[in-house]
C-alpha cells in the first residue's frame, strides 16, 4: 500500500498520524458508519477542525471527514513551492464576474487541517464596532454576536495557538497579554515600521500563531520562511497540530481523503448523515448532527448540491442567501527597491503590521484595511513580476536579481458584501461527478475606494523610506468569507449566532461563511473564536436537551 | 607495622602544625591581619575570572551570531580573555601586593563594559521603536556588557585590598567589606534582571525560569543588609543563600543546554540551536557573582568594621 497521503488515507483502523514524530501514530476512536455518531463534520480547518476539538472535549461523539490529505509536517513538507501547491484546493472552479477571482493558494487549503496549514498565521481581532457595523458605521450588516463575548473566545483561541503578539496592542480596547512574545521583527517589517513612523501613524508586531518558545513537543519557529508553503517544522500553531491532535485525544475520528457529496436530509427535514467518497467509492455516515465547514467556496456548494425535492434550492436555503454576500478581501500591494539588502523571505512574512487605517473613520469610504510587511517566496515573486507587470525573459531574469533588495506592503481589505457576489452551481461536474461551484465576484465603488486610498497611502509610506522604482500590484484578493451568513432574522441569514441553520435545526454551518462582513483583518482567529463559542453553546444546548 | 608509621606521621604533621602556628604568628606581627585580606582578594580574582569567562563565551557566540559587524564586537572577546588571564595569575598569587599588569587589565575590562553599553544602547535607540520590547528582546542586549564592567571592577577592587594596609581594609576610603557586597548584590539585581527581561521574552514557557528572577535578588537583598551594617556577624543564612545562588549559576547552564535542545534539530543541529537556543554561557555570571559576595562576607566577618 502507497504511503503517498494524496492517494490512501492515512487515518483508518484505529490510528491516525502523529504530526509530531516522523512515522509515529496515535490511537483514534473508529465509528461504525451504520451507527449515528453526534456530530458529523465536514471540513477540518479553523472551523471544523476547532468545533470537532471542543465538540469531542464536551464528550459527544464526532467524525470529521476532509477531503484533503492527513499530511505529516516533518516529513511531507518540501521547502519547494511547487511541491508544496499539493496543500492547495485547485479543483476545478468556474470564476466570473467583472473580477474573477484567482482561487487556489492563498484562499484555500485542501489537507486535514484545511487552509490553517498554509495559511500566514496572522491572528487578528475584529474592531468591536464591525460586529454591528450597519447600526454604528453605517455599512454591511450587523452580526448577531456581541463583541465582548467574542472577545473572550479571541482571548481562548489565542492561548490555545499560543500566539506570539505584542506586549501591548496599540488599537481596540484592552485584550490580554498574548501568550508568547513577539518575534523578532526582520528588515521587510523594520520597513514598515519605519514608513509608519514616517507617516506618523502606529504600528506594532504582528500577532502570528507560529512559536516564540517552545511548546510541548513543538519547536520555536526557525524563520525559514517557507510559512505559506506549509510549516515543516510545527512552529505553525495550524489546526493539523493543534486542534486536530485535541479532538484525537478526546475521542473524535479523522477522515482524509473523504469528500462529502452530500448532506442527507429525511422527510422530517432533518438531517441524518452524509454521503461521502473514500478509497473509491461512496459511502454514507449516519449522523444526528451535520455540521458544514468547507469555507465560502464548498460550503454552499454542499448545501446547494444536497437539493431535494423538499428542499429544491439547496439546504438551509428558505432566505435564498446560501451562496450570495461572498466577500474576497482586497489584497493590493505596493512594491519597491530598497539601496540595503532587504532578504524579505526571512521569517515570517509578515512580521509587522498596521491597523490604523481599520480604527481610523475619517476616510471617504466604508470599511477598513490593514497592512503588513511582505516576504514573497522566489516562485511567487516571479509569477508578479509576469502576471502583474508583464515582465518575461531578459527583463525578468534581470528584475529577479534585485530580488534581495525588494520591500513591499500589501493590503488585507474589508470588502463589502454584495448579493451578486455569489458561488452557484456549474453545470461541469469534477472527478467525483459532483457539479463544481461557479464563482461570480466584481468589486464594488466602495471596494474601489478603499483599494485606491491604500495605494496611495503605502506608495507614501514607501517614498517615505527611500524606496526607489514603486509599484503598485492592483488585483490580488485573499480569503474568502460570505456565502452563509449568520443573522437574527431567518428571512435574511441563513444560520442563527449559534451557527444553527434556521431551516433544519441539526444542520451548523461552522466557518468564514457565516461572516455578514469581513473587516480589514485575516479572518482565521474570528472563525476559530466563533467555532470555540459555538462549541459551548451546543454543550449548553444539549444540557438544555434542546438539539 | 601500619600502627607505627600511621603514629610517625601523625607526629610529624603535629610539628608541622606548631611549625606553621608560630610562622603565622610571627607574620601578623609584621603585616597585622593581612592573610584574611589577600584570601578575600584571591576569591575576587576567582569571582571575576569566572565572569570573564562567561562574557568570553557569551560575547563570543552572540557576536559571532550577528557576523561581527563592527570591528569593535571583538573587543570583548579580547577584553575578557585578558581579564580571566590575570584573574587566573591572581588566583594563584598570594603575595600580598597589587599587581601593575593586573590592575591595568582589570581597569581596560571595566571600562570595555562602559563602552559597550554605549554602542549597545546606541543600537537599540536607532532602531524603530527605540526603547520598546521589540529592540530590548531582539536589539543588542543593554544589560550583557555590565557583566564584563563587574568583572573588571572585581579586579580593580582585588588589587586596591591587597595594597590596602589598614587594620580594617577600605577601598576607596570606603569599608572595603561593605561596599563590595554592595557593588555585588547591585551586579546581582542587574543580571536577574537581565534574565528577568530575557526570560520574559520566553514568556516564561518553563517554571524553573523562575529561578533567576527570585534566588539571586534575595542574595542582593540580603547582601544589601550585610552592607547597611551588621558586620561581623556570622550570616549563615546569606552564606547559605550565596552558595545556593552560585549553584544556580551552574545549573542554569544546564537548564540552557536542555533549552538547545527543545529547538528544532536538538543538539544534533548544534550549529544553529545553540546560536538561537538560550545563551548556555549566561547563567554563570550568577556563579562569578555569588562568589564575589561570598569574599565580601568573608572581609566582613574577618574585620568587624570592614
Amino acid at each position: 500500500m502507497s504511503d503517498d497521503p494524496l492517494l490512501s488515507p492515512r487515518a483508518k483502523a484505529g490510528r491516525a498520524p502523529d504530526v509530531f514524530a516522523p512515522g509515529g501514530w496515535i490511537p483514534m476512536h473508529a465509528y461504525r458508519e451504520d451507527e449515528a455518531v453526534d456530530f458529523v463534520i465536514v471540513g477540518t480547518g479553523a472551523g471544523g477542525g476547532t468545533l470537532a476539538c471542543k465538540l469531542a472535549e464536551a464528550g459527544f461523539s464526532v467524525v470529521a471527514m476532509d477531503a484533503g490529505p492527513y499530511f505529516r509536517p516533518l516529513e511531507d513538507f518540501a521547502s519547494d513551492e511547487s511541491e508544496q501547491t499539493k496543500l492547495y484546493w485547485t479543483d476545478d472552479r468556474i470564476v466570473d464576474g467583472e473580477n474573477p477571482l484567482q482561487m487556489g493558494s492563498n484562499n484555500s487549503g485542501k489537507a486535514v487541517g484545511g487552509s490553517t496549514v498554509h495559511f500566514a498565521m496572522v491572528s487578528l481581532r475584529f474592531r468591536p464596532e464591525w460586529f454591528r457595523s450597519r447600526t454604528l458605521l453605517g455599512y454591511g450588516a450587523d452580526w448577531p454576536l456581541d463583541w465582548r463575548e467574542m472577545w473572550r473566545y479571541y482571548a481562548k483561541v489565542e492561548q490555545a495557538l499560543k500566539i506570539a503578539g505584542p506586549v501591548t496592542y496599540p488599537w481596540g480596547p484592552p485584550r490580554p497579554r498574548y501568550p508568547y512574545r513577539a518575534h523578532e521583527m526582520n528588515a521587510a517589517a523594520l520597513a514598515l515600521a519605519r514608513g509608519c513612523e514616517a507617516m506618523g501613524i502606529g504600528w506594532t508586531e504582528t500577532p502570528l500563531a507560529t512559536l516564540s518558545a517552545p511548546r510541548g513537543r513543538a519547536h520555536p519557529c526557525v524563520y525559514r520562511g517557507f510559512c505559506t508553503t506549509g510549516c515543516s517544522t510545527n512552529a505553525k500553531q495550524s489546526a493539523l497540530v493543534t486542534w486536530i491532535p485535541r479532538a484525537i485525544a478526546a475521542g473524535a475520528e479523522i477522515r482524509d481523503l473523504a469528500m462529502v457529496g452530500r448532506v442527507e436530509v429525511n422527510d422530517a427535514g432533518r438531517a441524518t448523515g452524509v454521503h461521502y467518497h473514500r478509497e473509491g467509492g461512496w459511502r454514507f455516515q449516519k449522523a444526528r448532527n451535520v455540521v458544514v465547514a468547507g469555507y465560502a467556496i464548498e460550503t454552499p456548494r454542499l448545501l446547494l448540491n444536497s437539493a431535494t425535492s423538499r428542499f429544491p434550492d439547496g439546504l438551509a436555503n428558505s432566505s435564498g442567501l446560501v451562496g450570495k454576500n461572498l466577500m474576497a478581501q482586497s489584497n493590493q500591494a505596493v512594491w519597491g527597491i530598497s539601496k540595503d539588502e532587504i532578504r524579505s523571505y526571512k521569517g515570517p512574512p509578515s512580521l509587522a503590521i498596521t491597523e490604523h487605517w481599520n480604527y481610523d473613520d475619517n476616510k471617504d469610504f466604508f470599511g477598513g484595511y490593514s497592512y503588513m510587511s511582505q516576504g514573497p517566496l522566489p516562485q511567487l515573486w516571479a509569477n508578479t513580476q509576469m502576471s502583474a507587470r508583464g515582465l518575461w525573459g531578459d527583463s525578468l531574469m534581470a528584475e529577479m536579481e534585485r530580488y534581495n533588495h525588494v520591500v513591499g506592503l500589501k493590503i488585507v481589505g474589508e470588502m463589502l458584501p454584495q448579493e451578486s457576489n455569489r458561488v452557484t452551481l456549474a453545470d461541469a461536474k469534477d472527478q467525483y461527478g459532483l457539479p463544481i461551484a461557479r464563482i461570480t465576484y466584481s468589486w464594488s465603488e466602495n471596494d474601489r475606494a478603499l483599494i485606491d486610498h491604500s495605494l496611495r497611502f503605502m506608495a507614501r509610506a514607501l517614498e517615505a523610506i527611500d524606496a526607489r522604482e514603486i509599484w503598485t500590484q492592483d488585483d490580488d484578493t485573499c480569503h474568502l468569507n460570505g456565502t452563509a451568513r449568520m443573522g437574527g432574522d431567518p428571512r435574511t441569514s441563513v444560520v442563527d449566532a449559534d451557527c444553527r441553520s434556521w431551516d433544519i435545526r441539526n444542520l451548523w454551518i461552522c466557518d468564514g461563511s457565516v461572516f455578514p462582513t469581513v473587516g480589514g483583518v485575516n479572518p482565521s482567529l474570528t472563525i476559530q473564536a466563533i467555532a470555540c463559542r459555538t462549541g459551548d453553546r451546543i454543550k449548553a444546548l444539549a444540557a438544555l436537551g434542546d438539539l | 607495622m601500619r600502627t607505627a608509621i600511621d603514629k610517625t606521621m601523625q607526629n610529624q604533621l603535629v610539628a608541622i602544625a606548631a611549625q606553621l602556628d608560630v610562622l603565622e604568628k610571627g607574620l601578623s606581627q609584621h603585616f597585622p591581619r593581612r592573610e584574611p585580606t589577600v584570601r578575600a582578594a584571591r576569591r575576587l580574582n576567582g569571582a571575576s575570572g569566572i565572569l570573564s569567562m562567561s562574557v568570553l563565551a557569551d560575547s563570543g557566540i552572540e557576536h559571532y551570531r550577528g557576523s561581527f559587524e563592527n570591528k569593535a564586537m571583538f573587543t570583548p572577546l579580547v577584553m575578557s580573555a585578558l581579564s580571566l588571564a590575570v584573574s587566573a595569575h591572581g588566583t594563584a598569587d598570594s603575595r600580598p601586593d597589587a599587581h601593575r599588569i593586573r590592575d591595568a587589565v582589570y581597569a581596560a575590562a571595566a571600562l570595555t563594559g562602559v563602552v559597550g553599553t554605549g554602542f549597545h544602547v546606541y543600537n537599540v535607540l536607532k532602531r524603530p521603536g527605540r526603547l520598546s520590547w521589540q529592540n530590548l528582546f531582539y536589539g543588542a542586549p543593554l544589560g550583557a556588557p555590565m557583566a564584563i564592567l563587574l568583572s573588571g571592577l572585581l579586579g580593580v577592587y582585588s588589587e586596591r585590598l591587597r595594597d590596602d594596609r589598614g587594620a580594617s581594609p577600605t577601598v576607596f576610603g570606603l569599608p572595603a567589606g561593605r561596599t563590595l557586597a554592595a557593588l555585588t548584590g547591585a551586579g546581582l539585581l542587574g543580571t536577574a534582571g537581565e534574565a528577568g527581561l530575557l526570560h520574559f521574552r520566553g514568556a516564561y514557557h518553563n517554571p524553573f525560569m523562575y529561578a533567576p528572577v527570585t534566588i539571586p535578588p534575595v542574595a542582593a537583598g540580603l547582601l544589601g543588609a550585610a552592607a547597611a551594617g551588621f558586620s561581623g556577624r556570622t550570616r549563615w543564612l546569606t552564606r547559605w543563600w550565596l552558595r545556593l545562588t552560585a549553584l544556580l549559576g551552574f545549573a542554569g547552564a544546564g537548564f540552557h543546554a536542555y533549552g538547545v535542545s527543545r529547538n528544532m534539530g536538538g543538539w544534533r543541529n548544534w550549529r544553529q540551536t545553540v546560536l538561537n537556543g538560550p545563551p548556555l554561557p549566561a547563567p554563570p555570571s550568577f556563579t562569578g557573582l555569588a562568589l564575589a559576595g561570598l569574599a565580601a562576607l568573608g572581609l566582613l566577618e574577618d574585620h568587624t568594621d570592614a
